[in-house]
């Protein structure tokens, strides 16, 4: 173990790294073609190589003894806020170590699940796009830039959804596509009144400037209504109600281990946008508008616009709960089970969520954050592990419908083994994983001290013991079934299905150290300053001077369409880019 | 005046695309798409001010000192040029899609694809 510290610029080469190993996994795989054998060789290769990067990261950046807490990248050597920035901090890391964990995971159990489909397609290939849309949005510290990674993670979904969905799935892989191709150019509405209002799309600097306008000449009132257009943008990836309807039809299309990375990792891209936008970018903004509705009252006083998102958020997470559960409970399929699950688990992400953008009382909000993160990792552990064992139940038995099923426990008990563990997490047995997000959930609510909230996590978590139960009766106990009794199980699929089951008892035994590192993400996603500092060294919020140090570097990228037509002399200094700003402007 | 057209063409293709979004026919619905998004990249490129100015009218010379040219907005035209490309790529994606669910069902009838989950 390397405890030594890195030489200095190392991290910043740390940052981009899981980005460049799966761009180089994906076009590898992509080259090697026919060869089935390699291909698969290549991605596992990818996938480790993924996982030490990240690893390296969560070390160096974060909790290393005397770690900076935070490293950027500065694409092509652009200085912030005009270039665009890579950012790895606590919150980052925590997702990516998320999504390298049941990245590989899902990885591992394609190479068994799909040969002859890869064989057709270009399933690896588009399996580390996808995983590349997922870091880059994770990792992007740049509105805009968020916007194209999760293109590129939804261009893929889309093939996913599509081609593997089959004729009976067309027609919700169409749906699928035109509901986010409208989320893509509302966002795009949302980004460009944002650049409108504020003048610039850097996190950092739009954090900066929403909490001093005044300095910075600019009327940030209308960020409140264009971060409501990104709110519902994210909760459609998130799947949050009202927004949930695409989940089911969309989750039951893909391939199994797909589904997996869709619930775990592409699901989380959601809540990770809505907690580093709220917490980091927005929460120190001084919007300096009063909003209220009539015989609602005042949706937003004053300062910060988090009190309106906590309130929306609150209303679409409790939703969430109520309707997945109540949904997951009359499913006749085990995908469809999950699928719905997935719907009410994710509102118990976003209820800590708006736990901590409502509360004032900082220790409150943090431990919120901490909460919806053990949460968010428990959801993609358990909740991924169970849709791979969905796809060893189809692999083995041909069906996933809880009425041709029965008795699989008997029959392969590792497999059943695995999925009651997953369940258990899922319903928050201690010590599993779930144990922990439940109980922090629970914690941050009766901190907050709603008692309405906790009634309504109670109902969600009553309702997931019995969809959960009704799943495992249905198709692990009871008669075998003649599907079940040919079932032939996978031993890859059911390995990988332990050292998952194995995962989620270990993070839940070992609790501690995962715990520090969700302390850190939180403390991350809350501080502004820190992140602000880490982008851009030479300003902080409370430093905010008017933003003139980098005046020059901004003006060079547009001098050189303005400057020929207006006949001055050119005002680019050779090889520098920079203008000088004493002559320029004011020529005629 | 013409911040006001623009507002209206930008509103007109909004609506249109709405419009074609909620009809039953496939192919209309991907028309509805695109337009959207056409809609979406006008807005954008609107969004850098319409007109050439200086620091306080280009947002992203908005606090970066005083002392810079007449110019637009370079910045919502790279973003454009982006999202155009995506708009592109997304567009040509949904219409093969369609042709699929043609091949398939032999309709592009929304309403006579089945309710099948």
């Amino acid at each position: 173990m390397a405890l030594q510290t890195l030489s200095p610029g190392a991290e910043s080469t740390l940052v981009i790294a899981p980005m460049l190993i799966v761009l180089v996994a994906a076009v590898g795989t992509l080259l090697l073609g026919t060869r089935p054998r390699a291909r698969a060789g290549v991605s596992l290769a990818g996938g480790a190589a993924y996982l030490v990067a990240v690893a390296a990261i969560d070390w160096y950046v974060v909790l290393a003894p005397d770690a900076p807490g935070a490293a950027t990248y500065q694409v092509g050597g652009l200085p912030a806020p005009f270039g665009i920035t890579l950012v790895a901090d606590g919150l980052s890391a925590f997702m990516l170590t998320m999504v390298g964990v049941i990245g590989v995971a899902s990885l591992v159990f394609s190479i068994r699940v799909l040969p002859e489909l890869d064989r057709r397609s270009y399933y690896f290939p588009l399996f580390h796009f996808l995983a590349l849309g997922v870091t880059g949005a994770f990792l992007t510290g740049d509105l805009f830039n968020l916007f194209v990674w999760f293109e590129v993670m939804l261009m893929v979904s889309y093939i996913f959804v599509a081609y593997y969905g089959g004729p009976q799935h067309t027609r919700a892989a169409f749906w699928y596509v035109a509901l986010n191709l409208l989320a893509s150019a509302v966002f795009l509405l949302g980004v460009g009144g944002i650049y409108a209002t504020t003048g610039t799309l850097n996190m950092a600097d739009l954090a900066r400037r929403l909490a001093a306008p005044a300095a910075y000449g600019i009327d940030p009132g209308p960020v409140v209504g264009l971060l409501g257009l990104l709110l519902s943008v994210f909760a459609i990836k998130a799947g949050l109600v009202p927004f949930q309807f695409w989940i089911p039809t969309a989750y039951r299309a893909a391939p199994p281990p797909i589904t997996a990375l869709l619930a775990g990792a592409t699901k989380k891209v959601g809540i990770y946008a809505i907690i580093r936008l709220s917490f980091t970018v927005f929460a120190d903004a001084q919007i300096g508008v009063d909003l209220a509705i009539p015989a609602v009252g005042t949706i937003l006083a004053g300062d910060s616009p988090l009190a309106f998102i906590g309130a929306v958020l609150f209303v679409m997470g409790t939703a969430s709960i109520l309707v997945g559960g109540l949904g997951a409970v009359g499913r006749d399929s085990l995908e469809g089970v999950l699928a719905y699950s997935s719907i009410g688990q994710v509102g118990f992400i976003a209820v800590p969520v708006a736990i901590a953008a409502t509360t004032t009382v900082p220790d409150v909000r943090h431990i919120a954050i901490v909460a919806a993160l053990v949460y968010a990792l428990n959801h993609a552990l358990a909740k991924g592990m169970l849709f791979l064992a969905v796809g060893a139940v189809r692999t083995a038995t041909g069906t996933s419908r809880l009425a041709d099923l029965g008795g699989l426990a008997s029959r392969s008990p590792p497999l059943a083994g695995a999925f009651f563990i997953g369940s258990l997490a899922l319903v928050g047995i201690p010590p599993l994983s779930g144990f922990f997000g439940k109980f922090l959930v629970f914690d941050a609510a009766a901190q907050a001290g709603s008692m309405s909230v906790l009634v309504l996590l109670l109902a969600g978590s009553l309702l997931t013991i019995a969809y959960v139960t009704r799943a495992w009766n249905r198709s692990f106990w009871g008669q075998r079934t003649p599907a079940v009794d040919d079932a032939v199980t996978d031993p890859v699929q059911v390995a990988v299905l332990l050292a998952l089951a194995v995962t989620i008892v270990a993070v839940g035994i070992g609790f501690e150290p995962i715990y520090r590192f969700a302390d850190a993400a939180a403390t991350a996603a809350l501080d502004t300053d820190g992140y602000i500092d880490a982008v851009d060294p030479n300003q902080t919020v409370s430093g905010a001077d008017g933003g003139n140090v980098d005046a020059g570097a901004g003006a060079g990228e547009g001098g050189g369409g303005g400057e020929t037509g207006m006949g001055t002399e050119p005002e680019t200094e050779p090889g520098t880019g920079t203008i000088n700003t004493s002559n320029g402007g004011d020529t005629p | 005046m013409s911040a006001f057209v623009l507002a209206l063409v930008v509103g007109a293709l909004f609506a249109l695309g709405t419009f074609l979004l909620l009809r039953r026919d496939l192919i209309r619905v991907v028309w509805g798409l695109a337009i959207v998004s056409q809609a979406a990249n006008v807005y954008l490129l609107a969004m850098g001010g319409i007109e050439l100015g200086g620091f306080e009218t280009v947002p992203i010379l908005a606090g970066h000192g005083e002392g810079v040219p007449e110019t637009t907005d370079p910045v919502v035209q790279a973003l454009v040029l982006t999202a155009i490309v995506i708009g592109f790529g997304m567009t040509a994606f949904a219409l093969v899609l369609s042709y699929r669910v043609y091949e398939e069902h032999d309709t592009l009838d929304a309403s006579e694809l089945g309710d099948r989950e």
